[in-house]
């Protein structure tokens, strides 16, 4: 899978949990994730700064790994043939149908995993008696 | 598991019932646009999944992106356009508009919110899509007709089973997936055909059958051109071969109720995908599959396979050669298997077997089991074949 950095822009770079939430999401379905908070750039020691963070980030994505992370400002780093650079805003994340498509399109270009059943389970087992009805399982 | 629908997930915009009935109510006072028979078989086929990821018929930027790329704009792969033409008489519409879809005799078989309306060079989609501009391919002939504007949105279809042919073996992809999932399927290979099963047929399903768990068998019953056989009697054929040369779990039949394009390469990567969204795995891809006339060489339909990434594609192609008789070999071979002449071979053209059911001539068993012969013999004094 190509790498891909989700970058949340917020109005002050400060918001993490929402960082965490969209992380589940994908890890759940089997994605493999690393949430890249604000703070995870000084504690590398380095300067709490958007181009230190989008730099760090693109390393880690660059190796399939979808990497969550926000920022005031638009990333330095642009999407290229290893790496792909998404922007939402964050508010645009509480909107349900904008979030849906968000993902929709990710799942779409290959960079995160669809969810993981085909068929919802309830209607799962509604279709298994149509199929007993039609004789599909008689044998 | 089973392999996951192409895009992720399968699109459901099918409705029946009190659902189906708020539609109606829906587009009441709205414009009502005309589908054709293809785009009747590509409403529904959106509608139920088969197409998925699509939504809806294609907006310009869809459209651009799959004569030109083979892609869809967001990325997955995608060989041929679906897409809704603007029909003369039919009311005028813009983006924005939510319109009825009805078919020529004013039945109303779904809506679209419509987001663009786009127009389209039918000259380079035959040359780029079909691989030709002669009026005599029937793909050439069809856009022939059309106007050559398009209209593109998500749509909503509307199910009535009771009108429906071979109600018993419409199964949809959600369906299928069920029922494989059900006899324990992991991976299962569907076989597309417009044809009736003679023993060279018999012969690849099998061979495909040794490698996966099961066969799904899946004649196409949407709009095909004069001169095919009908579905009614290749589905009669197909009922009476599974009774007694065919383990019974191991084998799914079910109509694909796709139109026929005729587009021979990029087709068969269409037929492929459309059958991953019905949980297949494995697709046969016989020699000029999808083809017509000597539009496409004999291999083209099987070489486009390799121009995409194995797991883009998400279904494996299983590229099969003629198979026949052969009385050295003593059973069926092809010609990867067989080493002897021509002279040993008993094959016959479709046109020469068409002569012979017509004159009243079984044709060999080794060629048509005595029982398909016969179905086929009564079909063609009858005059449907
Ligand atoms: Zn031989």
């Amino acid at each position: 899978m190509k790498g891909l950095v989700i970058w949340i822009r917020t109005e002050d770079g400060s918001d993490e949990a929402i960082l965490d939430k969209l992380g589940t999401e994908i890890e759940e379905r089997g994605g493999r994730v690393e949430v890249f908070h604000s703070k995870a750039v000084e504690n590398l020691g380095m300067e709490k700064n958007d181009k230190a963070k989008a730099v760090a980030c693109a390393m880690l994505a660059s190796h399939g790994v979808v990497v969550i992370t926000s920022g005031a400002e638009n990333p330095s780093i642009k999407s290229g043939e290893k790496l792909e650079i998404r922007i939402i805003e964050e508010s645009d994340l509480f909107n349900t149908a904008i979030h849906d498509s968000f993902i929709r399109d990710l799942e779409l270009a290959g960079l995160v995993p669809a969810p993981k059943y085909d068929v919802h389970p309830d209607e799962e087992k509604e279709i298994l008696r149509k199929l007993q009805d039609l004789g599909y399982l008689d044998d | 598991m089973l392999v996951p629908p192409h895009g992720g997930r399968l699109t459901d915009r099918q409705y029946e019932g009190s659902e189906a009935e708020d539609i109606i109510k829906q587009v009441k006072n709205s414009a009502l646009l005309t589908l054709n028979a293809r785009e009747k078989n590509d409403l529904e086929m959106i509608g139920n999944g088969a197409m998925s990821p699509l939504e809806g018929f294609m907006c310009g930027t869809d459209y651009e992106s799959v004569i030109d790329l083979m892609r869809l704009a967001a990325g997955p792969v995608w060989t041929l356009p679906v897409v809704f033409a603007q029909k003369k008489g039919d009311p005028d519409v813009s983006p924005g508009d939510h319109v009825g879809l009805k078919d020529v005799e004013g039945t109303i078989w779904g809506d679209m919110q419509i987001e663009d309306v786009f127009q389209a060079d039918l000259i380079a989609e035959a040359d780029k899509t079909l691989g030709t501009i002669d009026d005599s391919h029937p793909g050439v002939m069809y856009l022939n007709t059309l106007s050559g504007t398009y209209i593109g949105g998500k749509i909503r279809s509307i199910r009535r089973r009771k009108t429906e042919s071979f109600q018993n073996y419409r199964l949809d992809p959600k369906e299928t997936r069920v029922l494989f999932r059900a006899r324990g399927w992991k991976t299962a290979v569907a076989f597309q055909t417009r044809n009736p099963i003679h023993r060279a047929h018999e012969y690849i399903q099998k061979c495909a059958m040794e490698i996966v768990d099961g066969l799904l068998l899946h004649p196409l019953v949407g709009e095909t051109q004069a001169g095919d056989i009908p579905p009614d009697v290749r589905m009669r054929c197909y009922e009476e071969i599974l009774k007694d040369y065919y383990p019974r779990t191991r084998v799914a039949m079910s109509v694909f109720p796709a139109a026929m394009r005729y587009a021979g390469p990029k087709e068969a990567v269409f037929h492929a995908i459309l059958r991953k969204n019905y949980g297949c795995s494995h697709f046969i891809v016989g020699r000029d599959h999808a083809g017509v006339g000597n539009f496409y060489g004999t291999y083209d339909a099987q070489m486009i396979f390799d121009q995409f990434d194995p797991d883009e594609l998400g279904i494996v192609p299983l590229k099969f050669e003629h198979a026949f008789y052969c009385s050295k070999c003593g059973g069926m071979a092809t010609p990867k298997t067989c080493a002897h002449d021509n002279e040993y071979h008993i094959f016959l053209s479709g046109k020469k077997v068409r002569a012979m059911l017509i004159d009243g001539i079984l044709p060999p068993p080794e060629f048509t089991r005595p029982e398909i012969a016969s179905i086929l013999m009564e079909a063609a004094r009858k005059g449907d074949n």
